[in-house]
This record gives C-alpha cells, structure tokens and sequence, in this order.
C-alpha cells in the first residue's frame, strides 16, 4: 500500500522565503551602491566588498565554533554588510568597515541568537559604536570625485590607511551647515541646491547622500511589498512635522524642513534600517508610535545634539524601546476597543448629564 | 466600485483545473460504508441489523441527539456488517456496510408543494441535511437560532485552491440554488439573502444573476482568501462584525453553503434525503480529474483506481480530503465519501510545499495577513514554552485555522498548527 504524507494543513505555502526578502533588500540598495560610486569613485565599492565579506566570515565563523547551523545562505549577512558600508563616510581605512562588520554580526546579531532576534538594527549600532571608537575618520566627509579636476575613480585608494586628509578634498555635509544655522544664525540652505542633494552631489556617507538611489530602491521594496509604507511615512511626516514645529519662530523654517529632508541619513534611514524586521513593531497603533517617535528624536538630536546628524541614535533608541511597543498587539476581529468602550461610557454619562440639566431647564422653564 | 472584502487574507494559486469539467454521475462499488458520524455532533444510531435489504434513500442511521443528522443508504442491497473505519478526519466510527445489488431500488420522502416554515423545518431535519462546504454542522440547529435574524448568506465564495464543486452546481443548477435559498429564507423568516461569488467566477455570477429572484441577490466578491470563512464572508457582505467568541445570529446573520441550499431544495421538492453530493476530484496523482456526482459510502481507495488511468502510485505524495489551504491529508485511502466530503485531491510531491522551518525573522506578515488580526508569531512562541496560559491570554481561541499566516511565513513556520495545538490544550483543560 502507497504511503501518503500526513500533516496538519496548510498543505501550501507561498514562494516567499528568507531567502528571497534578502535577495530584494539587496537589488533594492544596488541603485544606491551604483550611486556611491557615481559620486566617490570606486573607493566606497572596495570598502562594501570588505564590510561584506568580513559579515559572512563572521557569521559563518560564529556558527561553525558554536556548532551551529549554518545560516549564511539566507543572505542576511550580506544586507547588513552593505547597509554599513552605505552608513560610512567614503574615506574610511580599511579597517572600520571591517571591524563595524564583526561588531554588527557577532555582538548584535548572533549573540542575541541569530536573524530576527538582534536587539537593533545591527548595521547602525555598529555605526554608532565606529564613531565612538573612531569619531574622527567617521566624521570626515569628502566631496564627490571631480574627473575634471584631474581626480580619478582611483583618487581616494591613497586613504586606505591614511587618516589625515588634506583640507582641500574634505568637505562640510549640508547638516554640518545647517548645524552652523542654528548656533550662528542666518540661512541654513545657504550655498545647498535641493538638486545636488537630491541627485547626491554634496558629502556625506556614501549611501545616504543620493536621495534619488534611495527612493528608487525604496519603490522597489514597496512594489515587492517587502516593506510596508506606514513606518518610512510616518517617519518622514513627522520628522517634516516636528522641524516645522521646534524652527517655527525661525524666518527659514521652510528652509530647514527642506535641508533635513534631503541631507543625513533620514532617507536612507527610514526605508532601509528603520523597517527592520526584527527591531519594528507590528501592531498599526505601535508603528504610529514608532514612527512618529523617530521623527521627534531624529529632530532632537538634529537641533539640540552636539553632533549634526541624529538619525541613527534616533533609530537605536526607537529599537530598544519596540519590545515595549510590542506589547500593544491588533484588536481581534470582533473584539471590542477599550477606545470603543471607554468613549461609550463617557457618551453616555454626557447624555445623561445632558439629559438630566435639559430636564432641570425644562422644569425651571415650567417653574417659572 | 470596489469588491467586497474583508482585511488582511492571502491569495494562494486559484488552480482550478476543473472548473469546465460538467458534473457526472461516479461509478458505485460493490459494496458501500455507511458512516454514521457524517456530521459535526453525535453519531447516529443504526436502525438497521445485519441481514436487512435497504433501498436507497432508506434511513440507516438515526439522529443520536439534537445536534446530530439521520443517514441514509445510497444504494439498495443487503447490509452486511457494521464495521469500524477511519473518517476523513481520522475519528474510528461505525460504518454500515451495504452490498449493492445495482438494482437502485428508491423510496423517498413526500414531495412538498409550496411548504411552511415548519414543514420546511421538520424536512431539512428528516433529510438529514448539513452544512456541506466540511464544517458539517446540521443545518436545523442552524436554522433555529436563538438571536432574531434577519439576513441569510449562502457561501459561495469557494475560495479553497482546486475545489469547483459549488461552481459546477451554480453553472448546472442555478434555479435549484436559487430555490433552496428561498426555502431557508422562509424557513428562518428572512426577507434578505445574499449569495457571495467570489469574482474570478464570471460565468457563475452572470448565470445566478439571472436565475435570481425574490429577494434573493447575488454579491461578487474580491478573491482572496479565507473569503468563504464565516466571520469574513458576514463582514464583506454586510460589514457586520460578528463579536469575539460569538455567533453569527448575534448580527442577525445565518451563513449556508451553497450545495447546502442546493440540498434543501432537492430534499424539499423532490423528497430526496441527504445521500449524494457533488465533489471535486483533483491534483496531478489522478489521471481523469472533473466533478462528480458521488454516492455517499464509496471508499477512496475506490475513487482513486477509478481516476488513476496510467498514472503510477508513486505520483500520489498526499491525499488530501477538502483544500489544500484547510484540508485534512490521509494516512490510506479506507474512508469513504461523506456528506462534508467537498473534495478530494491527490497530490504529487511538486504540488504541495515541503519546507524545514527556519528561525522567525520577526517580519510581521503573520501579523498582517491574519483575518482575525491575530498574533499568530507571539502565539507560536508561547506553544513552543508549552505557555498555554500565554497563548489563550493572546486570543488563540479567536483562530479560525485558516492557515493564511503558515501560508504566508517566509520562514516556512508551523503557525496554525502551533495554535491547533494550544487550542486542543485549553480544551482539553477547560473539560477537566
């Protein structure tokens, strides 16, 4: 007699694997690689090859001491490696990306047990904890390749170890500017045109600073729908939302909307690490908090922070704080709303209160 | 306009390969099982010993309570014996086994012209009829509800991949439908019903839209899938949302199968008890596949040497009875055709997925595509602690076991199946 497979049903399941998600974050930041290159020569290409392969190694190496199963053909490995090599200055040494890659994949990643349970985003605590180790190289921005210049796609290779940069290729990012603004005065968008920092041509890390790369790997992510549109919206929306608010008495509050939109990572930030799957909540209400709280650290640390740019503490913190959010789960279909009723309670204490001074007013009426 | 939906769901391949295949009669073994348990409920009691000729259409099994159905025999013969047998579902019950003599010797209840409400009634109950898209549920409990009603829906939204059963019978039997449908209007004292198509069903909407009559009104709906399930199917239609742990009466609604409505008129009009449904046989392990008017008794085993042509054994992996999304998959082929028996598919390795879980990336589609806006992650994790309390706490007696969240899972995890477990736990813990 034939012998049949039995399991619980469902008998299908759909095409979507791990695999294939990080297959098109992957496509999906190559318009940003390709424009990094574009504007900083291939110096970016070699520090992404270097953060990528060292993630792999690391998390290859992690499994086979620890006796694991080997994850590294889920492809995880290879997003966060190019998440942090698009988070560097172009200029870094050699070893920052390689030391942020080991940090990101073994400290936040494996030890918190592996794909989907990093306690944040392991791209950006590994830049955070590199501009803590090294604040000046991570800081150090450069302007992009100018071949009429007598410059070449090789032009930056001289800094693979060196850390001094002549003056005369560093460059300010728009945010230092603007930074500037706000403790000097004046106009933050002075010398900024909106088309060379949407088109990327200003410093600042290698990944954030096309705006147009960004949003066409981000279309490409919604369109396969594996990210949502809710938070990189709410994010935006409120970071617009909130700098309106904190420079409202400021005659360039137009100004500085404009500028913090399109300068730092927050474009880059709210499409790429913001919808982190492990370190995103779920629920509709607690992606609104998320999002919105993004928006309102990123604009803090952005105005009153000691550093120009807020968006990846803003995204750290708001990780740490999604298991919290977690906790406020979707209303079951067919449950009832505290909202619903709580706000019936009090509809009907106003009816009553209402009713009872419309009665007293009629009697007063009838009284008199 | 938009179509009528209801939030979050999943859209499996529709794969209904036998949509164009008209209804035919199936052959009948020589000898068929007469299940006695055909329904959710108790099992009806036999009313027939061994040795006895039956004729078709004869009660062998009466109602063993009030949530329970009569059965009848398909055939005329001789009852031979009374044996144990697996259901579909996997349950040992009594089976009534009956040689048939071929000679299809009939008795059938009193036609009815023009019934009442209570005759109607009193019919559907005689008939044995139940809810017939494989819940199973007998349908004179359902037509007497405790919460005033005040409209009826028959489900024809079939949104299980493979089955077409409920098509073929809105194509060929549109005006029996659309009757029966009238009978449970009368029967529950509604003047409202809808009966909900799902969309890539064109020719069938158009035929029932024109069979249509008498306050009877045919709602295309969006496909998706579960639109069929209960809750969902009362929420597109009327956007009334049936409360947590409740009833549909409570919103005035009664949900029906279509071939349930079907059933009613034949029982009705031609005084045919519940004996023969239409199925669906498919999947790539058969080499004829179609739709089939099938007796009630006949062996699987038997429909699969009937349809199996030159396809090798080895083509059939699994053996689903019901969908492939909630479908129950067979260890042999010893049950037989039931009442609730929708569908039967025999699939090749190719055609069903075979994944190894892999850790949960925490993306959320669970979560997103759960009709019941369920937590489907966090209530795996909490069936893994063997955290029962957790899981009950998050609301996993609210699933439907739609499966769409194990559907979705990139990470190919056991969701529904965690939550069939921990609901079968509360259970079994509530009854101590």
């Amino acid at each position: 007699m034939a012998k049949y497979i039995v399991s619980s049903s469902p008998h299908i399941t759909s095409k979507t694997t791990t695999q294939k998600i990080m297959l098109d974050v992957i496509i999906a930041l190559i318009p940003a690689t390709i424009a990094s290159f574009l504007i900083y020569g291939l110096y970016p290409i070699f520090i992404m090859i270097l953060s990528v392969g060292c993630a792999v190694t690391a998390e290859w190496l992690f499994n086979l001491v620890t006796k694991r199963q080997q994850s590294v053909r889920d492809l995880s490995a290879i997003v966060t490696g190019m998440i942090l090599a698009l988070n560097l200055p172009p200029v870094v040494p050699f070893y920052v990306p390689m030391v942020g890659s080991f940090f990101a994949i073994i400290i936040v990643k494996m030890l918190f047990g592996g794909i989907g349970r990093n306690f944040a985003n392991p791209a950006i605590t590994a830049r955070i904890f590199l501009v803590l180790c090294w604040a000046g190289v991570m800081t150090r921005f450069v302007n992009p390749i100018d071949l009429s210049n007598g410059m070449n796609l090789f032009s930056y290779f001289e800094n693979v170890v060196n850390i001094n940069l002549p003056d005369a290729i560093t460059s300010a990012t728009p945010l230092a500017g603007v930074k500037e603004a706000i403790e000097a005065g004046g106009n933050p968008a002075a010398g900024l045109s909106a088309l060379d920092m949407f088109l990327g041509r200003i410093g600042g890390s290698a990944g954030e600073v096309s705006t147009l790369a960004i949003l066409i790997g981000a279309l490409y992510l919604l369109i396969k729908r594996v990210i949502d549109w809710k938070i990189p919206v709410i994010y935006i929306g409120s970071v617009v939302v909130f700098t309106a608010i904190f420079f409202a008495n400021s005659e360039y509050v137009g100004e500085y909307v404009w500028t913090y939109l399109l300068g730092g990572g927050l474009m880059f930030g709210a499409f790429f690490m913001a919808t982190d799957y492990a370190t995103s909540p779920k629920a509709p209400l607690a992606v609104c908090i998320y999002g919105i709280g993004l928006g309102f650290l990123t604009v803090i640390f952005r105005k009153f922070g000691s550093m120009s740019e807020g968006v990846s503490f803003a995204i750290l913190l708001m990780n740490i704080v999604t298991p919290l959010l977690e906790k406020i789960t979707p209303r079951i279909f067919g449950m009832k709303s505290k909202w619903e009723t709580n706000g019936k309670k009090i509809g009907e204490w106003f009816k009553k209160v209402f009713s009872k001074k419309q009665k007293s007013e009629e009697k007063e009426a009838q009284n008199g | 306009m938009a179509l009528k939906t209801f939030r979050h769901g999943v859209h499996p391949s529709a794969n209904k390969f036998t949509k164009d295949v008209p209804l035919e009669d199936f052959p009948v073994p020589d000898k068929v099982y007469i299940s006695l348990s055909q329904h959710i409920g108790a099992p009806a009691k036999p009313v027939v010993n061994v040795g006895d000729y039956v004729y078709e259409g004869q009660m062998v099994g009466e109602a063993g309570g009030f949530v329970s159905a009569p059965v009848f025999s398909s055939v005329s013969g001789m009852v031979k014996s009374i044996v144990k047998l697996p259901t579909a579902i996997g349950q040992m019950v009594d089976h009534i086994e009956i040689e048939n003599d071929f000679k299809y010797d009939k008795v059938s209840l009193p036609k009815l012209v023009n019934p009442s409400k209570e005759e109607i009634l009193q019919r559907v109950k005689d008939a044995g009829i139940v809810g017939m898209g494989g819940a199973t549920f007998p349908t004179h409990v359902k037509l007497a509800p405790k919460d005033p009603v005040d409209v009826l829906i028959i489900n024809g939204a079939e949104c299980e991949p493979y089955i077409t059963c409920d098509y073929r019978l809105f194509l060929e039997h549109a005006n029996e439908v659309v009757e029966g449908t009238k009978l449970l209007m009368k029967a529950l004292g509604v003047d409202k019903a809808y009966i909900g198509i799902e969309n890539n069903k064109p020719e069938a909407i158009k035929v029932m839209r024109e069979a249509a009559n008498g306050g009877v009104e045919i709602v295309p709906l969006k496909v998706k899938y579960p639109q069929g399930a209960e809750k969902q199917i009362i929420y597109a239609i009327t956007k009334r949302v049936v409360p947590a742990g409740g009833l549909p009466a409570q919103v005035g609604c009664v949900v029906s199968n279509t071939h349930t409505a079907y059933s009613v008129a034949k029982a009705v009009f031609d005084g045919e008890p519940l004996y023969k449904r239409a199925m669906t046989v498919s999947g790539d392990g058969v080499e004829k596949t179609g739709n089939f008017w099938v007796r009630g008794g006949i062996p699987f085993s038997f429909i699969y040497e009937t349809l199996r042509g030159e396809v090798p054994e080895c083509m059939s992996n699994k053996v689903i009875n019901g969908g492939p999304m909630m479908g129950f998959a067979q260890a042999d082929l010893r049950p037989v055709t039931a009442k609730g028996t929708s569908s039967l598919l025999f699939l090749s390795h190719k055609m069903f997925s075979e994944f190894e879980p892999t850790q949960c990336i925490n993306c959320g589609r669970c979560i997103n595509h759960c009709p019941m806006n369920l937590v489907p992650r966090d209530m795996e994790r909490a069936v893994i602690k063997e955290d029962f309390a957790r899981a009950e706490k998050l609301g996993v007696m609210n699933c439907i076991e739609c499966g769409s969240c194990a559907f979705i899972c990139p990470a190919k995890r056991p969701l529904v199946q965690a939550i069939r477990l921990a609901k079968k736990e509360i259970r079994s813990k509530g009854r101590k």
